[in-house]
């Protein structure tokens, strides 16, 4: 049994079906890619897991309990974390207190000992603190951790959002998107980064993507969905021979990127 | 760079102490403003004013947290400083009533005796907390089989009540029991009423029972002392509970919905003491012993502002702020934003409470006139001037909003205009506010972490 398990999926919203029969399995330590044309499911799907929606039919399963329709603070906790596509950080606190506010969860003294300062306050702050700069340091965020986040460049912010992903101490990973609107090399430093995480953090992450070079080098598994369906899954050398996905999504693709 | 260091309410990490200077100058002034005015050697209009702008710091303060740092929307901010004002008045006003018509202040020397009115308000609110749980649960069920059916089921309830209270009302005694609402709250009063009736005979009993020493302490400046105190924080607590009522069934609304919510919330409370005659209803209450001066003013105003500011400066303010920028991204990192929502919304209304408790015993008197919906616009006006988040703003803010219009009085008819006029050219040369939401002292004084940064 896989640490994340999702069976016979579906969403309708209204008349229309957003998503169906949707199957996937995770485990720490793997990297799969879920691909696909715009507008396939592919977010839908990631909502779902993370409490966004509530699905209409199917299983959401985390270590074997259901999580489906819980609200998404009770995901997290349960050990799911998420990144956006469009980068959703919190613009007007500083790069530290983005990350600190992903140790919110750990926090075990209470409303008065925070009013009254008690020194259980100081030490979890003090340590809080202290791993939130060494994520930033494994970012490469520490010497800019004073500053507005809205300030960062696009890159950084991005990089951002995964570490306060990651100071929620998730063992799933659920990344959308994070090289849009990326150029080449910071796309090349991004993959290195994703394999880092996955090995440094023993993560599962579950990735979004559209370019096709950067999931084909990095995945280990793939799954393509096409109108709500899963169209094909398997090795990325076996997705790229499907015929059925070289038709929806890939064909042109294959050729110009 | 620079500037934008400067926005961030980073959290204190150094010496537990630190806070900022204009509080360390209110702590300064405040035994010397308490001596100055037992001395009486201020111009009462001056000593007014000064005693105005302490509880206007309070109620700004604790409107910050909620509309600053959470980034909700309250007009209602008057309704808590009323429910606190009637809930520590009460008490006191029927202390003077029960006890002889002499030096108003010495009677307050029995502590137990509004404890144990704020006790039946507890017991009486939690029953009628369970009823309406228990109403709410029928609505659910009823809700399973459609909208509609919750609707019928509403107008139902509406009419029976109605029809039941129409017809319980304007008899003496216990209504017949068919009748289940008049029957419900004559009961309710009854329990209020031989709850009270007994409190205060049953305090002096039990204070004729203690030995001598004990009895001694706890008549003077202590009793005195400790029942201003629990006066307070009674009328504090009652606020508290009005916004746990309230912050609940409003938690899934967003900006001007929350905004109209509040301010329909502020109305309730009106109309229901205007209809109270034990409250005094349009009349108000008055004869409230006038024990608040400059000295319980301004302690309450520190107090509040190190409360709000260590609240923002830590993990819980922290959440506060994540979740007033990105209600999704906060809740999508393990952040309850309902947890966070309504932290703020009863901390907030428990220091209302205690600046409307503070001001029923500096006015002697109260009507609910005083806490209408003005009231609310111009706490929520200081808050919007200081710039979200500011509490030092938020300080200058109520200072500067308190003192330009008595300093405008010379003017006479154009006071108001002129007033006007300058909050409008205020919000277009600084929309951000007065500090823009920064504070006033320099980040190594708050004892921030990185000063290198």
């Amino acid at each position: 049994m896989s640490l994340l398990e999702i069976n016979n999926l579906s969403i309708q919203f209204g008349g229309l079906t957003a998503l169906t029969g949707f199957r996937f399995a995770l485990d720490p330590g793997q990297l799969v890619a879920l691909i696909g044309p715009n507008g396939a499911g592919k977010t839908t799907a990631f909502n779902l897991v993370t409490g966004v929606y509530a699905p209409t039919t199917g299983t959401i399963a985390l270590d074997g309990k259901s999580i489906a329709a819980r609200p998404p603070h009770r995901i997290n906790q349960l050990g799911i974390g998420r990144t956006f596509q469009n980068i959703r950080l919190f613009g007007q606190l500083s790069v530290l207190d983005n990350v600190l506010a992903g140790f919110h969860q750990e926090i075990t003294h209470g409303f008065w000992g925070t009013l009254l300062r008690s020194s259980h306050h100081w030490r979890e702050e003090r340590e809080h603190h202290r791993q939130a700069m060494e994520l930033l340091k494994t970012f490469a965020l520490d010497s800019r951790a004073h500053w507005q986040a809205r300030n960062l460049p696009y890159g950084d912010q991005r990089r951002l959002e995964i570490a306060r992903a990651l100071a929620t101490s998730p063992r799933i990973l659920l990344l959308d998107e994070p090289a849009a609107g990326m150029n080449p090399t910071e796309k090349a430093e991004l993959m290195q980064l994703i394999r880092f995480i996955r090995d440094h953090f023993h993560v599962g992450i579950w990735l979004i993507e559209h370019d096709m070079k950067l999931v084909m080098a990095i995945s280990e598994r793939i799954t393509v969905l096409d109108h709500g369906e899963i169209i094909a899954t398997g090795s990325p050398a076996e997705v790229q021979a499907n015929p059925k996905v070289i038709e929806a999504y890939l064909g042109s693709t294959l050729h110009g990127a | 760079m620079k500037r934008s260091d400067q926005l961030l309410p980073g959290p204190a990490h150094g010496s537990p102490w630190a806070s900022f200077w204009p509080l360390l100058l209110l702590l300064l002034l405040w035994p010397i403003g308490s001596f100055l005015q037992n001395a009486a050697l201020f111009d009462p209009y001056f000593a007014r004013i000064i005693c105005l702008v302490g509880l206007n710091i309070t109620l700004a303060v604790s409107l910050q947290l909620i509309n600053g740092i959470s980034g909700q929307f309250s007009l209602g901010h008057a309704g808590f400083m009323a429910v606190g004002a009637y809930m520590a008045a009460y008490p006191a006003h029927a202390m003077l009533a029960t006890d002889a018509k002499d030096a108003h202040l010495r009677l307050l020397t029995n502590p137990l005796a509004p404890l144990l009115f704020y006790l039946d308000i507890a017991v009486v609110g939690l029953c009628v907390v369970g009823i309406c749980w228990l109403l709410f649960g029928v609505f659910r069920l009823l809700r399973r089989l459609g909208n509609w059916a919750m609707a019928v089921g509403l107008l139902v309830v509406a009419i029976w009540l109605l029809t039941d209270m129409a017809m319980g009302s304007g008899q003496d005694g216990a209504p017949p029991p068919y009748l289940v609402w008049s029957s419900l709250n004559y009961w309710l009063h009854a329990l209020f009423d031989a709850l009270l009736a007994r409190g205060l005979p049953m305090t002096h009993q039990v204070a004729a029972m203690l030995p001598g020493a004990v009895a001694d302490v706890l008549k003077g400046p202590v009793a005195y002392f400790l029942t201003c105190l629990v006066l307070l924080i009674g009328g504090g607590l009652c606020a508290a509970g009005a916004g746990l009522l309230i912050g609940i069934p409003v938690l899934r609304l967003r900006g001007d919905y929350l905004a109209i919510a509040t301010l329909g919330f502020a109305e309730i409370i009106a109309v229901l003491i205007n209809n109270s005659q034990p409250l005094g209803g349009a009349l108000g209450l008055s004869d409230i012993p006038r024990f608040a001066g400059f000295g319980w003013i301004y302690g309450v105003a520190i107090l509040t502002t190190i409360a709000v500011w260590r609240l923002t400066h830590s993990a819980r303010g922290r959440a506060m702020l994540a979740v007033r920028e990105d209600e999704v991204a906060a809740s999508a990192i393990g952040i309850d934003p309902a947890h966070s929502r309504i932290m703020a919304f009863v901390v907030g209304a428990f220091f209302a409470g205690v600046a409307g408790a503070l001001f029923a015993h500096f006015e002697g008197y109260i009507t609910p006139r005083h806490f209408q919906f003005m009231r609310s616009i111009e706490l929520v006006v200081m808050v919007t001037l200081a710039g979200a988040g500011s509490l030092s703003g938020t300080i200058l803010a109520a200072i500067v909003l308190t003192v330009m219009p008595e300093l405008l009085r010379s003017f006479s008819e154009w006071r108001m205009v002129i007033y006007s006029l300058l909050l409008i050219i205020m919000m277009l040369l600084r929309p951000e506010g007065l500090l823009g939401g920064r504070e006033l002292i320099p980040r190594r004084w708050r004892g921030d972490a990185d000063v290198s940064a």
